[in-house]
């Protein structure tokens, strides 16, 4: 995470994502997936192919591209469909547009009931038996009964959870980095999967993106940093106010 | 001279001239801003790397002058609510921290017998100027034991002239050691985990010897902590030299 400052002098924090070796892999149809939307497979970061068996590979093979080690769907619209094995580029977001993070988060392993559901637990004096971080009551008398969802301790974290409406500020197409508003689910070099926001707010966001996506042997030619017009550029002089 | 047996005097060569190269001592010696080491961590290094451009390129259009912590500074920064919409502020720097963009300084001055503390962030936009008045360091690389010292040590006059100095000469180290107000203090500053040299401890010997219970002599040997920069430090100096000379 690195701080960022608008053209107004304010700091935001940022989080870096790099887009490291995306591939297409497949092609799903509305009628093979039984969904209401047409599937692309994603594959992310390159890993040796030697750990799974060939059975494993198949998708790979039809593509042309190495093993990922996470492979993710999208639903798509059928006139976003990208043949398989193309390769995805961080150029495909642009600064001003808002994004969904979704990630595993950070696992804790088993944690008690205070620290994974936010209960008081009991004072630390005060005459307290041997009951400091304990749940305390866990039903009612009428219910006889435990309900299903009873918040008790239990594993905690490692679990898929998304940030929504996070803003890219900046885009690195030299290294492929996406510079997004805010914190992300997750630990350091984590993998995450970036998707274009579904908050209502921000249905009408994207003026003229790269669509279907940013086909790195078109005629464009991208400088290497593309900035939001909000923030400040390091090659501009100090801000002052008027 | 008279010879020892008859013979003529045995040849003596002249001294062989020691060249000193002075260009290659100083770029070794030479001043890199703490905020440019990164951390220990398992953090990719492209992440500094994209950081440091990011510092390179404000430092081009910006300069941020050579200073450490026990300098005199004056900083100017952007203010919409002044009546000039800038605001000057003098004070010493007590504490330098944070790492790549987000580096800080704390600088302090006591104003109408009221102490001030002000933490700016080296690479803001909003700062207009850093001006260092005195160049100098203490024996302590963090000076936040001025809060329970006495007034005077944390007095700067704020219209004090920037104080003179030649290129070539040594940062000057500034011996002073500094009296305490009665105690409580805001921290146990003569424990020896913040191993303060530049207080002059008036406390009885017994409390000073009490204070050593404190201490953990292993801590020096431990080999989990070292962090050896002298590697990391060249590279980077290396790469900072490349790139502002362009």
């Amino acid at each position: 995470m690195m701080p960022i400052w608008t053209k107004s002098g304010e700091k935001r924090a940022v989080t870096l994502l790099k887009v490291q070796d995306c591939h297409v892999l497949r092609y799903v149809s509305k009628e093979e997936s039984g969904g209401k939307t047409a599937k692309l497979l994603v594959g992310g970061k390159n890993v040796s192919p030697f750990s799974k068996p060939e059975s494993a590979h198949e998708i790979f093979k039809e593509a042309g591209v190495p093993r990922k080690q996470k492979v993710t769907t999208f639903n798509v619209t059928e006139d976003a469909i990208i043949k398989p094995g193309t390769p995805l580029y961080a150029a495909h977001f642009r600064p001003g547009q808002f994004v969904d993070v979704t990630a595993k988060t950070i696992g804790k392993g088993f944690q008690g009931v205070v620290k994974r559901w936010g209960f008081k637990g009991q004072p630390a004096s005060h005459g307290q038996t041997k009951t400091h971080r304990r749940p305390g009551a866990i039903s009612t008398n009428k219910a006889a009964k435990v309900y299903r969802g009873k918040k008790m301790p239990g594993k905690m974290g490692n679990i898929y959870r998304t940030s929504f409406g996070l803003k890219v500020w900046r885009i690195n197409t030299k290294h492929d980095i996406i510079y997004v508003n805010g914190s992300v689910p997750g630990h350091t070099n984590c993998l995450v999967k970036v998707r274009d926001s579904k908050l209502p707010t921000y249905k009408d966001c994207n003026k003229n993106p790269p669509f279907p996506t940013f086909f790195a042997d078109g005629d464009e030619e991208l400088p290497e940093d593309l900035f939001d017009k909000e923030i400040f550029q390091f090659t501009d002089s100090s801000v002052t106010f008027a | 001279r008279v010879s020892s047996d008859g013979k003529p005097p045995k040849f003596q060569p002249p001294p062989k001239p020691v060249i000193i190269d002075r260009k290659t001592q100083k770029e070794e010696r030479r001043f890199l801003s703490p905020e440019f080491i990164p951390p220990r961590g398992r953090t990719d290094p492209l992440k500094y790397y994209l950081e440091r451009k990011d510092m390179i390129q404000r430092r081009k259009v910006f300069n941020i002058p050579e200073f450490y912590v026990g300098s005199v500074l004056a900083v100017t920064t952007a203010d919409p609510y002044a009546s000039d919409k800038s605001k000057r502020f003098v004070g010493i720097c007590i504490q330098r921290g944070g790492k790549g963009l987000g580096a800080t300084f704390v600088l302090r001055n006591v104003i109408e017998d009221q102490g001030v503390e002000i933490c700016y962030e080296l690479y803001s936009p909003r700062i207009q100027a850093i001006e260092v008045l005195k160049l100098e360091k203490r024996l302590d690389e963090n000076l936040m034991y001025l809060r329970d010292a006495l007034p005077e040590y944390s007095t700067f006059d704020v219209n004090m002239k920037p104080v003179p100095r030649m290129d070539h000469e040594d940062i000057p180290v500034n011996k002073l050691q500094v009296r305490m107000k009665p105690k409580p203090w805001s921290k146990r500053w003569e424990r020896p985990k913040y191993n303060i040299k530049g207080i002059k401890f008036e406390l009885p010997e017994h409390k000073m010897k009490a204070a050593q219970k404190w201490s953990q002599p292993w801590l020096e040997f431990d080999m989990l902590r070292e962090y050896d920069t002298s590697k990391i430090e060249e590279k980077i100096r290396k790469e900072l030299s490349k790139e502002l000379e362009k």
